[in-house]
């Protein structure tokens, strides 16, 4: 299949265009200190569920189009445009993948570890979220719950998640 | 707090976002979003599925290992301890600004209250007039509810207002002097009470008042997923 250079062109920058709708959208929507709106908040969750396979596809697409470029009799100069085109929708297909809530702005703490309430380095007035279930009692220090945010925690026998 | 079963499924959850400073989680297994204060999936194949609650409290560390010697703490992830939250945090934050505000009856949108959403009604408490008040007698819907600040002044709890196998819904009244481990009395028995909502004193040893659940929070956020909350001593 080949396709006329506008045509390559044309796909080119639709992939460009909704690799980085995927990516920025939902970054431009969800961010602190921004009220969301119901519709658009839903509407940039939606692209968050969608966009790991949309901005593969979008990325296959592009990288087949440079290689038609490229196999074409086009000149240098768009051949290089088009492989930066598609650089570019191969590096938002990666970003989509990144979850800056957790890799920028507040790491998860992916194997929690626990410490017996006299080994502990906590102050007596540090304020804590505790909890008991099936007779354990767990604490989890606020000021650690203000930067994490999420514990995923089994205790007692039920999985829990202390939120913050 | 919130299980992460749900509907045969074990959840792992991550942070994936915010909603009018409230945050969104995403779990692993199905990709859905949930609100973090709601428990409730607002995206994904679970959208509309309810986690469910697990009672906390929030307590100031001395007061929780009196009470449990034998728990368990989590400990700090050493590569971004030094990125934690300072002692007052929730305090400084207060003058962080908001995006939505709810300016009604005098509420400050940054105002910290104690929430109950219970026996089908909600109620804001101004956390800093219940800590002066240290016994707070009143109802939520239909129902008495107490609470009840500890020994440490910062501490609070709060439970139904109602003695198991006692009719009505007694007085209780704040023990002034200084008993470690009696907080309360109450009018029917004259039963003594610890901050856990148990006697430890008179004819009803061993019963422990129903605790409810109630979430710290400020009055934007609070008010944004209980529009139709009533607040303590202004409706």
């Amino acid at each position: 299949m080949s396709f006329s250079q506008r045509t390559r062109r044309n796909i080119l920058l639709v992939c460009v265009a909704v690799s980085l709708v995927c990516v920025a959208y939902p970054i431009y929507v969800i961010r602190p200190f921004r009220a969301q709106g119901p519709r658009e908040l839903a509407v940039a969750l939606l692209v968050m569920r969608y966009r790991l396979l949309v901005t593969v596809i979008s990325a296959l697409t592009a990288i087949g189009v440079v290689v038609m470029y490229w196999r074409s009799q086009a000149k240098v100069w768009r051949k290089i445009l088009a492989t930066l085109g598609g650089a570019l929708v191969c590096v938002l297909a990666a970003l989509a993948r990144v979850n800056v809530y957790e890799s920028l702005m507040f790491h998860p703490v992916d194997h929690p570890a626990f410490a017996a309430v006299n080994e502990v380095k906590v102050d007596k007035d540090d304020k804590m979220l505790v909890v008991k279930v099936g007779g354990i009692a767990r604490a989890y220090p606020i000021r650690t719950m203000g930067y994490h945010h999420i514990v995923n925690d089994f205790v007692g026998g039920t999985a829990i998640v202390a939120t913050y | 707090m919130w299980t992460r079963d749900v509907g045969g499924l074990r959840l792992t959850f991550h942070l994936a976002g915010i909603n009018n400073q409230n945050f969104l989680m995403r779990d692993d297994e199905t990709g859905s979003f949930w609100q973090q204060i709601s428990g409730i999936a607002v995206s994904g194949p679970l959208k509309g599925s309810q986690l469910t609650l697990v009672h906390s409290d929030e307590l100031n560390f001395a007061t929780w290992k009196a009470e449990e010697p034998e728990g368990t703490v989590l400990k700090d992830t050493p590569q971004y301890a030094s990125q934690y939250e300072a002692k007052d945090w929730d305090v400084r934050m207060k003058r962080a600004p908001v995006v939505i505000q709810f300016p009604e009856h005098g509420m400050k949108s940054r105002d910290l209250i104690l929430g109950i959403r219970a026996f089908g009604a909600s109620r804001a408490f101004l956390y800093d007039q219940v800590v002066k008040e240290k016994l707070v007698k009143d109802h939520v819907g239909e129902e008495p509810v107490l609470l009840v600040v500890g020994a440490d002044d910062q501490s609070v709890r709060a439970f139904r207002g109602r003695i198991p196998g006692v009719d009505g819904s007694p007085d209780f009244y704040r023990l002034t002097a200084n008993k470690p481990g009696s907080l309360l009395m109450d009018a029917a028995t004259g039963s003594e009470w610890n901050f856990q909502g148990c006697v430890v004193s008179g004819k009803l040893q061993g019963v422990c008042l129903e605790p409810v659940a109630m979430l710290k929070d400020y009055w934007f956020d609070w008010r944004n997923y209980n529009p139709k909350t009533t607040i303590w001593g202004k409706t």
